[in-house]
């Protein structure tokens, strides 16, 4: 428990109802300083909702939601919290500069402002107006109004949803970076590339509870060595009896099979359906092992 | 500890001055707010009554400089914050740490700048009418009349928080011009028929426009300090109302 000392920002049995639906049931969620935690499950499963409860944009129907042991709602929280929400807009007629100082100045020792707009990739675009800007350029000016204040615990919801590849390796490596320094960060993802390159920890949602918390490599080991996929008559659930299978199902029109031993595996599919063709087998990825815990839809989670 | 959670200096005022450069920058709304009431004041008060008297002119000055403070209020509040609602800038306000009273306050020195371009066109029009007041009433005059828009921009904030963009316009447009026929800003209450006396006396723009009548001395309905105790009791309703708005969940 010495663990939860250290949180620098938690939800304790939080449930929340939304919209006549029970978004979490009784989560409990520690944040730890110099961590980086990402956030993964579909759509639905209470990553935004978890991240509002931090941010102070909703408050808990039970349990509670500390930020520096602070509810997150006072501005005193707040001061050490820097947040890029996916659904917040610019104000269109003032610059990047102007906005970025205007927040500057809420928090007690910000970054100066080129130093901002190095780190968010916008040394350009200081004296652009907001209602110029791609929405790439619009999600860099969100990642920058959430650093300029050198907070203690960084919220990015979906950072890098509107961005090409490119753009997102570069957010990367800042995020990286200020976590290096110390900083916390919470990430909601569905790119799970992005959870895999940044992530220390990987929290796996589903249905408002945790059903995964675990490194990334953790998580990849525990979906077993190899994913095989073909085309066969066989169906998942005749399959699930073969040697050495962690998980069947359909991916389209594939047989996709988590399996601990694939030489195995693949002797006793051959036997069993001598018409099998389009035999793949590889690695066990991430995507893989998320796939394989939520008993949900895999595909909801890759989407 | 207390180092660290204290407001940084000065955030009220960078925030007044990012609102102030807002507005300057958008000239669709400039525009229209500060021209509106000096043409309808020019309009209907002087060129309609051909040659009007120098006490003519004044008193219907006294409603005209609130009906010009009510504009501001209304549309840069209550349309204004609701379209900023919509667009996820009260969003992005909300999650840091600015203190809450800086946005309304910024707002509030916004509309209050508008509003005295407005009052120097309508004024500069009074004088040209021959209305002449002592230095002394001037400054009470105008002090009432920018101070009118502190009540119609909470009770707008309020709106603004609860409301759709296109719904907070329309309501905007029914408080700016009924609050202005039935507080009689635009033709003095007395000549206005019983059914609607009454129901301007719900309305700020009603007491606002007596205690600017009491200030430059022209005869007015009920004794200044009713008007004073109901201006201040909507304005309390107001800070309530706005800021009930303020704290309502966004979901």
């Amino acid at each position: 428990m010495s663990r939860d000392l250290a949180d620098v920002a938690r939800l304790t049995r939080v449930s929340k109802r939304l919209g006549g639906r029970n978004v979490l049931a009784s989560l409990d969620l520690g944040i730890h300083a110099g961590e980086v935690t990402a956030l993964l499950g579909p759509n639905g499963a209470g990553k935004t909702t978890s991240v509002s409860l931090l941010t102070g944009r909703i408050a808990p129907d039970a349990g509670t939601a500390t930020v520096f042991g602070l509810d997150p709602r006072r501005p005193a929280a707040r001061r050490r919290l820097g947040v890029m929400l996916q659904s917040a807009g610019l104000p269109d007629v003032l610059t990047i500069a102007e906005v970025l100082t205007l927040q500057s100045g809420y928090y007690p020792n910000p970054r100066p402002l080129d130093e901002t707009l190095a780190l968010a990739g916008l040394d350009d675009l200081a004296d652009r107006r907001c209602a110029a800007l791609s929405g790439g350029q619009a999600r860099r000016v969100h990642y920058a109004l959430a650093i300029c204040g050198r907070p203690d615990l960084l919220v990015l919801d979906e950072p890098t949803a509107a961005m090409d590849r490119a753009s997102a390796r570069v957010l990367w490596g800042t995020v990286r970076d200020v976590a290096n320094h110390g900083t916390a960060v919470l990430l909601t993802s569905h790119d799970l590339a992005e959870a895999d390159a940044l992530a220390d920890r990987i929290v796996v949602m589903d249905a408002g509870t945790i059903v995964a918390d675990d490194t990334p490599a953790a998580l990849r080991a525990r979906a077993g060595g190899s994913v095989i996929r073909c085309r066969s008559q066989l169906t998942p659930d005749r399959v699930a009896w073969a040697p050495a299978v962690r998980d069947a199902g359909m991916d389209g029109a594939d047989l996709r099979i988590v399996s601990a031993d694939a030489a195995a595996t693949v002797r006793a599919l051959l036997d069993a359906d001598t018409t099998l063709t389009d035999l793949r087998v590889a690695d066990a990825t991430l995507e893989d092992a998320i796939a394989a815990l939520l008993s949900t839809q895999s595909e909801r989670i890759a989407a | 500890m207390t180092a660290l959670v204290a407001t940084p200096n000065g955030v009220w005022l960078r925030e007044a001055i990012a609102e102030l450069k807002r507005t300057s920058r958008l000239p669709q709304f400039l525009v229209p707010t500060v021209l509106t009431p000096a043409a309808f004041y020019g309009l209907f008060t002087l060129a309609v009554a051909k040659s009007p008297s120098p006490e003519y002119a004044l008193a219907t000055l006294a409603g005209y400089g609130v009906f010009a403070a009510t504009g501001p209020a209304l549309f840069g509040f209550g349309a204004g914050v609701a379209m900023e609602r919509e667009q996820g800038l009260i969003e992005l306000k909300r999650v840091s740490p600015m203190p809450a009273g800086a946005y309304v306050a910024a707002k509030l020195v916004a509309a209050v700048a508008t509003t005295a371009l407005a009052l120097v066109l309508i004024d500069a029009l009074a004088i040209v009418a021959g209305v002449r007041l002592s230095a002394t009433t001037w400054i009470a005059l105008t002090l009432l009349h920018l101070g009118s828009a502190i009540p119609f921009a909470l009770i707008a904030f309020g709106m603004g928080m609860r409301m759709s963009g296109k719904g907070a316009v329309a309501v905007a447009n029914a408080l700016f011009l009924g609050g202005s026929v039935l507080g009689g800003l635009w033709i003095p209450t007395a000549m206005l028929p019983g059914w609607m006396r009454t129901l301007g006396q719900i309305t700020p723009s009603y007491h606002l426009g007596q205690l600017a009548r009491a200030i430059v001395g022209v005869d007015t309905l009920g004794a200044p300090a009713g008007h004073m105790m109901a201006v201040t009791a909507m304005t309390a309703a107001g800070i309530a109302w706005a800021w009930s708005g303020w704290r309502r969940s966004p979901a």
